[in-house]
Protein backbone atom coordinates (compact mmCIF):
# COMPACT_ATOMS: atom_id res chain seq x y z
CA UNK A 1 0.00 0.00 0.00
CA UNK A 2 3.00 2.22 0.78
CA UNK A 3 5.18 1.87 -2.22
CA UNK A 4 1.62 2.04 -4.23
CA UNK A 5 0.72 5.79 -2.60
CA UNK A 6 4.52 6.81 -3.68
CA UNK A 7 4.20 5.29 -6.96
CA UNK A 8 0.89 7.32 -7.20
CA UNK A 9 2.70 10.51 -5.37
CA UNK A 10 5.43 10.67 -8.26
CA UNK A 11 3.42 10.03 -10.96
CA UNK A 12 1.57 12.69 -9.98
CA UNK A 13 4.35 15.25 -9.08
CA UNK A 14 5.96 14.27 -12.99
CA UNK A 15 2.49 15.12 -14.37
CA UNK A 16 2.35 18.41 -12.60
CA UNK A 17 6.01 19.59 -13.22
CA UNK A 18 5.66 18.21 -17.40
CA UNK A 19 2.69 20.53 -18.09
CA UNK A 20 4.37 23.57 -15.70
CA UNK A 21 7.62 23.32 -17.53
CA UNK A 22 6.89 23.89 -21.59
CA UNK A 23 8.92 21.86 -23.88
CA UNK A 24 12.06 23.92 -26.24
CA UNK A 25 12.47 22.82 -29.48
CA UNK A 26 14.83 23.95 -31.93
CA UNK A 27 13.76 26.76 -34.49
CA UNK A 28 15.31 28.31 -37.77
CA UNK A 29 16.16 32.11 -38.13
CA UNK A 30 15.96 33.49 -41.23
CA UNK A 31 18.25 36.19 -41.69
CA UNK A 32 18.30 38.73 -44.83
CA UNK A 33 19.66 41.72 -46.60
CA UNK A 34 17.18 42.96 -49.03
CA UNK A 35 17.52 45.80 -51.47
CA UNK A 36 14.13 47.31 -51.81
CA UNK A 37 13.49 49.93 -54.81
CA UNK A 38 10.92 50.64 -57.42
CA UNK A 39 10.53 49.79 -60.86
CA UNK A 40 8.21 49.50 -63.53
CA UNK A 41 8.21 45.33 -63.74
CA UNK A 42 8.51 44.06 -59.96
CA UNK A 43 9.92 40.89 -59.20
CA UNK A 44 7.75 38.07 -57.02
CA UNK A 45 8.46 38.61 -53.33
CA UNK A 46 10.65 36.64 -51.54
CA UNK A 47 8.85 33.62 -50.03
CA UNK A 48 9.96 34.45 -46.73
CA UNK A 49 8.53 37.90 -46.83
CA UNK A 50 5.14 36.71 -48.11
CA UNK A 51 3.74 36.80 -44.84
CA UNK A 52 4.55 40.55 -43.84
CA UNK A 53 4.31 42.37 -47.46
CA UNK A 54 2.10 44.41 -47.15
CA UNK A 55 3.59 46.09 -44.34
CA UNK A 56 6.38 46.32 -45.74
CA UNK A 57 5.33 48.38 -49.02
CA UNK A 58 3.51 50.68 -47.03
CA UNK A 59 6.02 51.24 -44.89
CA UNK A 60 9.05 52.19 -47.33
CA UNK A 61 6.87 52.75 -50.60
CA UNK A 62 8.75 49.98 -52.34
CA UNK A 63 6.86 47.94 -55.11
CA UNK A 64 9.68 45.38 -55.11
CA UNK A 65 12.00 43.53 -52.69
CA UNK A 66 15.35 41.31 -53.39
CA UNK A 67 17.51 39.34 -51.51
CA UNK A 68 21.22 39.83 -52.03
CA UNK A 69 22.57 38.02 -48.87
CA UNK A 70 20.44 35.40 -46.43
CA UNK A 71 21.39 32.82 -44.08
CA UNK A 72 19.09 30.27 -42.53
CA UNK A 73 20.00 28.83 -38.87
CA UNK A 74 18.71 26.78 -37.06
CA UNK A 75 19.22 27.45 -33.49
CA UNK A 76 19.37 24.49 -30.78
CA UNK A 77 21.09 26.03 -27.82
CA UNK A 78 20.38 29.52 -28.52
CA UNK A 79 23.60 30.65 -28.21
CA UNK A 80 25.01 30.70 -31.95
CA UNK A 81 26.25 32.92 -34.10
CA UNK A 82 26.22 33.58 -37.99
CA UNK A 83 26.40 35.74 -40.75
CA UNK A 84 24.44 36.79 -43.80
CA UNK A 85 26.26 38.58 -46.30
CA UNK A 86 26.31 40.14 -49.64
CA UNK A 87 29.22 41.42 -51.93
CA UNK A 88 29.42 44.51 -49.60
CA UNK A 89 27.03 43.98 -46.95
CA UNK A 90 27.58 41.19 -43.73
CA UNK A 91 25.25 41.18 -41.39
CA UNK A 92 26.75 39.32 -37.91
CA UNK A 93 24.05 37.45 -35.46
CA UNK A 94 25.28 36.90 -32.48
CA UNK A 95 22.37 34.88 -30.20
CA UNK A 96 22.95 35.26 -26.51
CA UNK A 97 20.31 32.74 -25.64
CA UNK A 98 16.80 31.73 -26.12
CA UNK A 99 14.01 31.89 -23.63
CA UNK A 100 10.44 30.64 -24.82
CA UNK A 101 9.43 33.97 -26.23
CA UNK A 102 12.02 34.48 -28.68
CA UNK A 103 15.71 34.70 -28.58
CA UNK A 104 18.46 38.00 -27.66
CA UNK A 105 20.40 38.79 -30.59
CA UNK A 106 23.73 41.13 -31.46
CA UNK A 107 23.19 42.22 -34.92
CA UNK A 108 25.97 44.27 -36.74
CA UNK A 109 25.56 45.76 -40.28
CA UNK A 110 29.08 45.78 -41.61
CA UNK A 111 29.54 47.86 -45.26
CA UNK A 112 32.81 45.57 -45.80
CA UNK A 113 35.22 46.50 -42.64
CA UNK A 114 33.19 49.50 -41.53
CA UNK A 115 30.55 48.89 -38.97
CA UNK A 116 27.52 50.59 -40.10
CA UNK A 117 25.10 49.76 -37.12
CA UNK A 118 24.78 47.65 -34.29
CA UNK A 119 21.79 46.76 -31.92
CA UNK A 120 20.76 44.87 -28.90
CA UNK A 121 17.20 43.19 -30.19
CA UNK A 122 14.87 40.54 -28.50
CA UNK A 123 13.08 38.59 -31.70
CA UNK A 124 9.72 37.28 -31.39
CA UNK A 125 9.10 34.12 -32.58
CA UNK A 126 5.85 35.39 -33.88
CA UNK A 127 7.14 38.95 -34.49
CA UNK A 128 9.69 39.55 -37.42
CA UNK A 129 12.45 42.28 -37.31
CA UNK A 130 12.79 44.72 -39.81
CA UNK A 131 15.98 47.35 -39.90
CA UNK A 132 16.08 50.22 -42.38
CA UNK A 133 19.74 50.26 -43.73
CA UNK A 134 21.08 52.61 -45.95
CA UNK A 135 20.28 54.68 -49.08
CA UNK A 136 21.64 52.32 -51.97
CA UNK A 137 21.18 53.89 -55.87
CA UNK A 138 17.47 54.81 -55.98
CA UNK A 139 16.77 52.18 -53.51
CA UNK A 140 16.75 51.38 -49.49
CA UNK A 141 18.89 48.62 -47.76
CA UNK A 142 16.86 46.41 -45.51
CA UNK A 143 17.34 43.87 -42.79
CA UNK A 144 14.74 41.16 -41.49
CA UNK A 145 15.49 38.24 -39.44
CA UNK A 146 12.32 35.82 -39.09
CA UNK A 147 12.05 32.91 -36.66
CA UNK A 148 10.41 30.57 -39.03
CA UNK B 1 -12.78 -34.03 60.16
CA UNK B 2 -13.80 -35.09 56.80
CA UNK B 3 -17.49 -35.13 55.52
CA UNK B 4 -19.05 -38.58 53.79
CA UNK B 5 -18.89 -36.84 50.71
CA UNK B 6 -15.38 -36.19 50.69
CA UNK B 7 -14.85 -40.20 52.23
CA UNK B 8 -17.19 -41.15 49.12
CA UNK B 9 -15.56 -39.77 46.69
CA UNK B 10 -11.89 -40.67 48.43
CA UNK B 11 -13.46 -44.47 48.52
CA UNK B 12 -14.26 -44.48 44.69
CA UNK B 13 -10.46 -42.99 43.81
CA UNK B 14 -9.26 -45.68 46.11
CA UNK B 15 -7.67 -43.15 48.09
CA UNK B 16 -8.94 -44.64 51.77
CA UNK B 17 -6.63 -46.60 53.64
CA UNK B 18 -6.33 -48.38 56.91
CA UNK B 19 -8.72 -47.50 59.69
CA UNK B 20 -9.86 -44.71 57.61
CA UNK B 21 -11.10 -47.19 54.58
CA UNK B 22 -12.29 -50.03 57.36
CA UNK B 23 -14.92 -47.06 59.25
CA UNK B 24 -16.04 -45.82 56.19
CA UNK B 25 -17.02 -48.87 54.39
CA UNK B 26 -18.80 -50.33 57.64
CA UNK B 27 -20.40 -47.13 57.67
CA UNK B 28 -21.99 -47.63 54.21
CA UNK B 29 -25.83 -49.06 54.62
CA UNK B 30 -25.13 -51.11 51.28
CA UNK B 31 -21.89 -52.13 50.86
CA UNK B 32 -22.97 -54.59 47.71
CA UNK B 33 -24.65 -51.18 45.68
CA UNK B 34 -21.70 -48.63 46.71
CA UNK B 35 -19.08 -51.26 45.18
CA UNK B 36 -21.23 -51.53 41.93
CA UNK B 37 -21.16 -47.56 41.98
CA UNK B 38 -17.40 -47.62 42.30
CA UNK B 39 -17.36 -49.88 39.54
CA UNK B 40 -19.59 -47.92 37.29
CA UNK B 41 -17.14 -44.68 38.44
CA UNK B 42 -14.58 -46.63 37.46
CA UNK B 43 -15.55 -47.15 34.09
CA UNK B 44 -16.68 -43.86 33.47
CA UNK B 45 -13.46 -42.45 34.49
CA UNK B 46 -11.80 -44.40 31.81
CA UNK B 47 -14.30 -44.23 29.31
CA UNK B 48 -14.22 -40.32 29.27
CA UNK B 49 -10.07 -40.39 29.63
CA UNK B 50 -10.29 -42.44 26.33
CA UNK B 51 -12.76 -40.11 24.61
CA UNK B 52 -11.84 -37.01 25.76
CA UNK B 53 -8.09 -36.89 24.26
CA UNK B 54 -6.91 -34.91 22.00
CA UNK B 55 -7.37 -35.78 18.58
CA UNK B 56 -4.52 -36.17 16.08
CA UNK B 57 -4.44 -33.74 13.36
CA UNK B 58 -3.68 -35.11 9.64
CA UNK B 59 -2.30 -32.00 8.26
CA UNK B 60 -0.76 -30.40 11.02
CA UNK B 61 2.12 -28.95 9.33
CA UNK B 62 0.19 -26.90 6.87
CA UNK B 63 -1.46 -25.55 9.75
CA UNK B 64 1.22 -24.26 11.43
CA UNK B 65 2.61 -22.82 8.74
CA UNK B 66 -0.77 -20.48 8.25
CA UNK B 67 -0.76 -19.11 11.69
CA UNK B 68 2.75 -18.27 11.41
CA UNK B 69 1.88 -16.70 8.19
CA UNK B 70 -0.57 -14.77 9.51
CA UNK B 71 1.34 -13.65 12.73
CA UNK B 72 4.58 -12.21 10.99
CA UNK B 73 1.53 -10.01 8.55
CA UNK B 74 0.47 -8.74 12.17
CA UNK B 75 3.39 -8.21 13.17
CA UNK B 76 4.48 -6.37 10.00
CA UNK B 77 1.20 -4.35 9.88
CA UNK B 78 1.83 -3.13 13.62
CA UNK B 79 4.77 -1.89 13.40
CA UNK B 80 4.28 0.37 9.98
CA UNK B 81 0.84 1.54 10.78
CA UNK B 82 0.88 1.17 14.65
CA UNK B 83 -2.66 -0.46 14.02
CA UNK B 84 -2.31 -3.59 13.84
CA UNK B 85 -5.68 -4.70 15.17
CA UNK B 86 -8.29 -2.08 12.70
CA UNK B 87 -8.34 -3.45 8.86
CA UNK B 88 -6.56 0.22 7.00
CA UNK B 89 -8.27 1.49 3.92
CA UNK B 90 -6.00 2.40 1.14
CA UNK B 91 -7.25 6.16 0.72
CA UNK B 92 -8.44 7.32 4.24
CA UNK B 93 -10.28 10.77 4.32
CA UNK B 94 -6.92 12.23 5.98
CA UNK B 95 -4.90 10.87 4.00
CA UNK B 96 -6.80 12.35 0.54
CA UNK B 97 -6.84 15.49 1.97
CA UNK B 98 -2.87 15.77 2.80
CA UNK B 99 -2.18 14.44 -0.93
CA UNK B 100 -4.57 17.17 -2.58
CA UNK B 101 -3.07 19.59 0.16
CA UNK B 102 0.56 18.57 -0.95
CA UNK B 103 -0.24 18.35 -4.93
CA UNK B 104 -2.18 22.19 -4.68
CA UNK B 105 1.39 23.47 -3.03
CA UNK B 106 3.30 21.82 -5.26
CA UNK B 107 1.55 22.88 -8.37
CA UNK B 108 1.24 26.36 -6.76
CA UNK B 109 5.25 27.01 -6.66
CA UNK B 110 5.58 25.51 -10.22
CA UNK B 111 3.11 28.31 -11.61
CA UNK B 112 4.76 30.82 -9.38
CA UNK B 113 7.95 30.29 -11.03
CA UNK B 114 6.88 30.07 -14.54
CA UNK B 115 4.82 33.34 -14.04
CA UNK B 116 7.85 34.99 -12.75
CA UNK B 117 9.69 33.53 -15.48
CA UNK B 118 7.67 34.77 -18.30
CA UNK B 119 5.87 38.00 -16.70
CA UNK B 120 2.68 39.30 -17.22
CA UNK B 121 3.93 42.56 -18.17
CA UNK B 122 6.52 41.49 -20.69
CA UNK B 123 5.32 41.93 -24.06
CA UNK B 124 8.39 40.41 -25.63
CA UNK B 125 6.36 37.16 -25.97
CA UNK B 126 4.42 38.58 -28.80
CA UNK B 127 6.55 41.33 -30.18
CA UNK B 128 10.31 41.74 -31.09
CA UNK B 129 11.56 44.79 -29.00
CA UNK B 130 15.00 46.88 -29.90
CA UNK B 131 16.87 47.40 -26.52
CA UNK B 132 19.41 49.58 -28.18
CA UNK B 133 21.09 50.63 -30.97
CA UNK B 134 23.68 52.74 -32.49
CA UNK B 135 25.48 54.04 -35.58
CA UNK B 136 29.30 55.25 -35.62
CA UNK B 137 29.10 59.00 -35.12
CA UNK B 138 32.22 59.70 -37.13
CA UNK B 139 30.93 57.74 -39.96
CA UNK B 140 27.37 58.85 -40.13
CA UNK B 141 27.56 62.27 -37.89
CA UNK B 142 23.67 62.96 -38.88
CA UNK B 143 22.06 59.72 -38.07
CA UNK B 144 18.72 59.35 -36.28
CA UNK B 145 17.34 55.98 -34.65
CA UNK B 146 13.84 55.68 -33.95
CA UNK B 147 11.98 52.40 -33.52
CA UNK B 148 7.81 51.48 -33.44
CA UNK B 149 6.29 48.42 -34.14
CA UNK B 150 3.60 47.95 -36.87
CA UNK B 151 0.41 45.77 -35.05
CA UNK B 152 -0.94 44.69 -38.23
CA UNK B 153 1.95 42.09 -38.88
CA UNK B 154 3.59 42.32 -35.96
CA UNK B 155 6.30 44.17 -37.38
CA UNK B 156 9.61 45.45 -34.97
CA UNK B 157 10.86 48.52 -36.89
CA UNK B 158 14.03 49.75 -36.50
CA UNK B 159 14.26 52.82 -38.34
CA UNK B 160 17.64 54.68 -39.16
CA UNK B 161 17.92 57.38 -40.93
CA UNK B 162 20.93 59.42 -42.10
CA UNK B 163 23.38 56.76 -42.77
CA UNK B 164 25.86 57.88 -45.44
CA UNK B 165 24.19 56.96 -49.04
CA UNK B 166 26.08 54.61 -51.42
CA UNK B 167 26.07 54.29 -54.86
CA UNK B 168 23.82 51.49 -56.89
CA UNK B 169 26.82 48.80 -57.16
CA UNK B 170 26.23 48.11 -53.38
CA UNK B 171 22.86 46.41 -54.29
CA UNK B 172 24.56 43.29 -55.76
CA UNK B 173 24.46 40.19 -54.68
Amino acid sequence: MQRRSRLLLGVSLALIIGSALPARASQTVWSGLVIANNVAQPEAIPPELNRFEGTLKELFGYNQFKVIGQSRKTLVTGSEDWLASSKYFSLHVDSKGGTDAGYLLNLKLFQEKNLLLETETKLSKASPLVIKGPLVGDGQLLLLLVVQ
Amino acid sequence: MKMFEEKWTAWLDDELTGDELVEFEASLPDKAAAEAEKRDAHKLGAFLKEQLQGRAMGNEEFFHHQLREKIERDARAGVAGGKADSPRAWWPIGRLVWVGATSLAIFCICTFFVMREKGPTDQSQYLSQILNARVDPVVSPNATISMFESKKDRVTVLWVDGLQSLPSEYATK
